[in-house]
């Protein structure tokens, strides 16, 4: 097993390192052709993860501290699921549906952002003026089911009052309104729907490794604290999350290590411009699609062939030290764990 | 267990982050539930025969063809619909967006007929008469004129089939016969023969004629050969249109890809997805389950096998272009290029093993999927119970004995869940592919009846890359874009199918066992 993992290292340095040394690379050819790619690939992570990590935590604080035990043996599989859609699929309807869709309705899209956030709090604003029939039979613990169909009307309702607002705010349309005021341009397929097409194809695997070291706190430390009068929240901030947030650290690790090693939806869905730029509305390149793109028709020993075998030694050295330093994580916060439970 | 909260308590409130998590469930499942349906409405809904709209605009102009969708109008009030309009031939685009204010009647005549054919895609409009290419002319009895033309298709489909198994069962190998002795007098004869039956045979499929008219009258001669399906979608009852809704998506699964991917099916991208990834477990399984075994049971469990067990942790997180990129400089151009050299050196310069291909596809899958077998395996053989070990060990077993009639036999479903769990991944994994051997194209399926009947060398078709190649390297990726669904929707029902199997296995071995892991 050692072998496999040495082998793939070994491989891609031996490729690499006598060209290195023996300075067939310009440096200036290196720093031309590597930069885009690397600026791309840590810009599409940055906004694949910006969606994925409110979204997986939120997950796994709710199904690990508020859900019946019955309904989250239902929900893990479920999010298996998620994570097994093939990237191809997920790419495809982000790049050749998602894509075009929102940039008709760009003010409705962003609008979700803050609309569903408010659209919760706004539910749970109702509930709490339910009569205690109804919020025992809409609990919070189920809340993660019911709020499906509000949510549901919360989209439907934005994107149909979403012209209106965009005629009355924007002058009718947001994209011209933000290349006029804002001087940003917009391409169909962009960082924006990367991120949430690789944000939704990471989002489980984030989710389901905090899961884990949420629900793998001592139950004896949540009982303590819930005994002394705190609410599940209170002790979910103050006590079970300092105990789990190592192994939290370790799936947004993780998860970035996937995010930045994934192929297919960028390659679908980013435009594979080598653009250097933060906007979430611009295309990039990132490494993994540049080798996809490039490899198969480079001259095996040329110049650019090694640049991009290059590329993949820097991306296998990330996502190597990455999960090394999640699992080593992992392996502690196990240890402390049994420690906490009282076990020698 | 401990048991954990009381099932009763006072309700308080938990605040406004509580809520927040609990919207990001509903959202997550929401997105999940939205892609699915997403996709499997538009995957099935494009086999179903639509209704064809005959449409009148303002200016007099007459079109006719399927709706598609309707958008609001960029810069004044109002909506404009798209209609797919067929008769590429004849119009030079089979696509028309009408504002919807501008038209005037829009109807659904009986005999509005559809023709699916070989060349320019769709026809959409009016049988006029079927005869001799010279003396095709105008018929009266319409509804004769239908069932003639369908009888007519339906000889035509004989014909071809018959052709396709003349081809396929007498003139190939003769040919391959002739190649390797090219002195072989009767296999020359044999082949002058069945060369003038398939002449015979094309012959009888030419020359007739099918006169056709769009709606506003222009007219157009089709050759009937070219024609591979006709039907009437207004006329039909609801039973006969599920009919041809199940014959379309068999054909969609049996059928091989025509007009440049964009139409047809995807039987060799089935077919090479599903060998590939045997081809993976084969070369998987006994690595990982090996592996697994010695790390849980032979291994002394110390620091190394710690590491060890990093070591796999990290492999599953590498990205799986790296693997591809290993796979392309070690596999093709490494080993396949030696080999080259030693073995197929009267081929070269034209690569052999030395380029992309099925066998190198699977070694690379292979690899990529060897941590997950490891895992599952792993993770089954520490649930079994120390005491089931001990008991056989103090029964007078060897620990050999033990191993292979104790421990495996209750570990059996654990490796199939991580071989299952392998299979799924692999079967959607493309990236890797990209880089060692998958074709947008592959004219040959690698197994044939020629020897050694299972070609390890040649490119094959894959579901993943012929997504990806058809939505995004097409000529009309508007019309394709059904077929593409359609894809995805395969793919993924095969990749769900799969992983639901494996997670029933592992409830269904948790079930079994009712044991916590080693700590």
């Amino acid at each position: 097993m050692i072998v496999a993992v040495l082998a793939i290292g070994v491989f891609l340095v031996l490729e690499v390192l006598p060209a290195l040394l023996g300075g067939v690379f310009d440096p200036a050819r290196i720093r031309l052709e590597l930069t885009p790619m690397a600026w791309g690939t840590l810009k599409a992570a940055l906004w694949a993860m910006l969606f994925a990590i409110p979204l997986a935590l939120g997950a796994a604080i709710h199904s690990a501290l508020f859900m019946s035990q019955r309904l989250r043996s239902r929900m893990k599989p479920t999010l298996e699921m998620m994570e097994a859609l093939p990237g191809v699929v997920i790419g495809f309807v982000a790049g050749l549906v998602l894509a075009p869709w929102v940039e008709r309705h760009l003010a409705g899209s962003l609008a979700l952002l803050l609309v569903l956030p408010l659209g919760v709090l706004l539910a749970a604003a109702i509930w709490r003026r339910l009569p205690a029939v109804w919020r025992r039979h809409f609990s919070l613990s189920r809340a993660g089911l019911w709020l499906v169909p509000w949510l549901m009307l919360l989209v439907f309702a934005t994107f149909s009052l979403a012209p209106g607002l965009e005629a009355l705010l924007f002058d009718g349309s947001l994209r011209n309104w933000l290349d006029r005021e804002l001087g940003l341009d917009y391409a169909t397929r962009n960082a924006m729907i990367v991120g949430l097409a690789m944000g939704f194809a990471v989002m489980p695997s984030v989710y389901a490794l905090a899961e884990d070291a949420l629900s793998g706190v001592p139950s004896r430390l949540g009982e303590g604290a819930q005994a002394l009068g705190a609410t599940r929240w209170q002790t979910l901030w103050r006590v079970v999350l300092p105990a789990a947030a190592p192994g939290i650290f370790a799936a947004m690790m993780i998860g970035t290590g996937r995010a930045v090693g994934e192929t297919m939806i960028v390659l679908m869905a980013s435009g594979n411009t080598a653009l250097m730029s933060l906007s979430p509305f611009e295309g990039m390149r990132t490494m993994a699609a540049g080798i996809a793109v490039e490899l198969p028709e480079a001259v095996p020993g040329s110049e650019a062939y090694l640049l991009l075998i290059l590329a993949a030694l820097l991306l296998f050295l990330f996502t190597f030290l990455v999960n090394t330093l999640a699992e080593v994580v992992r392996s502690r916060l196990r240890r402390r764990y049994r420690w906490l439970d009282g076990a020698p | 267990m401990k048991v954990a909260r009381t099932k009763r308590r006072p309700i308080r409130s938990e605040g406004p982050w509580a809520w927040l998590a609990a919207g990001s469930v509903a959202l997550s499942l929401l997105m999940l539930g939205g892609l699915l349906l997403l996709i499997a409405t538009r995957g099935l809904g494009h086999f179903w025969p639509a209704m064809v709209a005959q449409v009148e605009m303002a200016d007099g102009r007459l079109l006719a063809g399927r709706a598609v969708r309707e958008l609001p109008l960029e810069q004044s009030a109002g909506r404009e619909r798209l209609y797919f309009t067929a008769n590429r031939d004849l119009d030079g685009q089979a696509w028309h967006w009408l504002p919807v204010n501008d038209i005037v009647a829009s109807e659904t005549p009986q005999d509005l007929i559809v023709l699916e054919r070989r060349r320019h895609g769709e026809f959409i409009g009016r049988l006029v008469a079927l005869g001799d290419a010279e003396s095709v002319r105008e018929q009266q009895a319409r509804e004769a004129t239908w069932e003639r033309l369908q009888a007519r298709l339906a000889t035509l489909q004989e014909l071809r089939g018959e052709r396709e198994r003349l081809r396929r069962e007498v003139l190939r190998p003769l040919i391959r016969r002739l190649d390797a002795d090219p002195s072989d007098a009767q296999a020359r004869q044999a082949l002058a023969e069945a060369n003038d039956r398939v002449r015979v045979l094309q012959e009888a499929m030419r020359g007739e004629v099918a006169l056709l008219e769009n709606v506003d009258g222009r007219r157009l001669v089709q050759p009937l050969e070219e024609v591979l399906r006709a039907w009437r979608p207004n006329a039909m009852s609801t039973v006969e249109k599920l009919g041809i809704w199940g014959r379309g998506v068999w054909r969609f699964l049996a059928e091989g890809p025509r007009d440049g991917n964009a139409a047809g099916g995807v039987w060799p991208a089935i077919f090479g997805t599903v060998l590939m990834v045997l081809l993976m477990s084969l070369l998987v399984t006994p690595f990982g389950v090996l592996a697994a075994i010695y790390l849980n049971e032979v291994a002394h469990q110390g620091r190394l096998t710690h590491l060890v067990r990093i070591a796999v942790r990290n492999l599953a997180g590498v990205p799986s272009i790296v693997y591809g990129v290993f796979g392309l400089g070690v596999f093709v151009y490494g080993i396949g290029g030696s080999l080259d050299e030693w073995f197929f050196n009267d081929a070269l310069p034209s690569p052999t093993f030395g380029t992309g291909g099925l066998l190198w596809a699977s070694l690379t899958l292979a690899l990529l999927t060897l941590p997950v077998v490891i895992v599952a395996t792993e993770e089954g053989l520490a649930r079994i119970p120390v005491q089931q070990r001990e008991g056989a060990l103090a029964l007078g077993a060897t620990r050999l004995e033990t191993l292979t009639r104790v421990v495996l036999p209750m570990a059996v479903p654990a490796m199939l869940t991580g071989v299952i769990l392998a299979i799924a991944r692999a079967a959607g994994e493309v990236a890797p592919l990209l880089l060692v051997g998958v074709a947008k194209l592959a004219p040959q399926v690698p197994v044939d009846g020629e020897f050694p009947f299972l070609h390890l060398e040649r490119k094959f078709m894959h579901l993943g890359y012929h997504i990806y190649d058809t939505a995004f390297h097409g000529n009309d990726v508007q019309a394709a874009m059904p077929l593409v669904y359609a894809t995805a929707l395969l793919l993924v029902l095969v990749v769900l199918v799969l992983n639901l199997t494996a997670i029933f296995l592992r409830h269904y071995f948790r079930a079994r066992h009712g044991v916590q892991p080693r700590p």
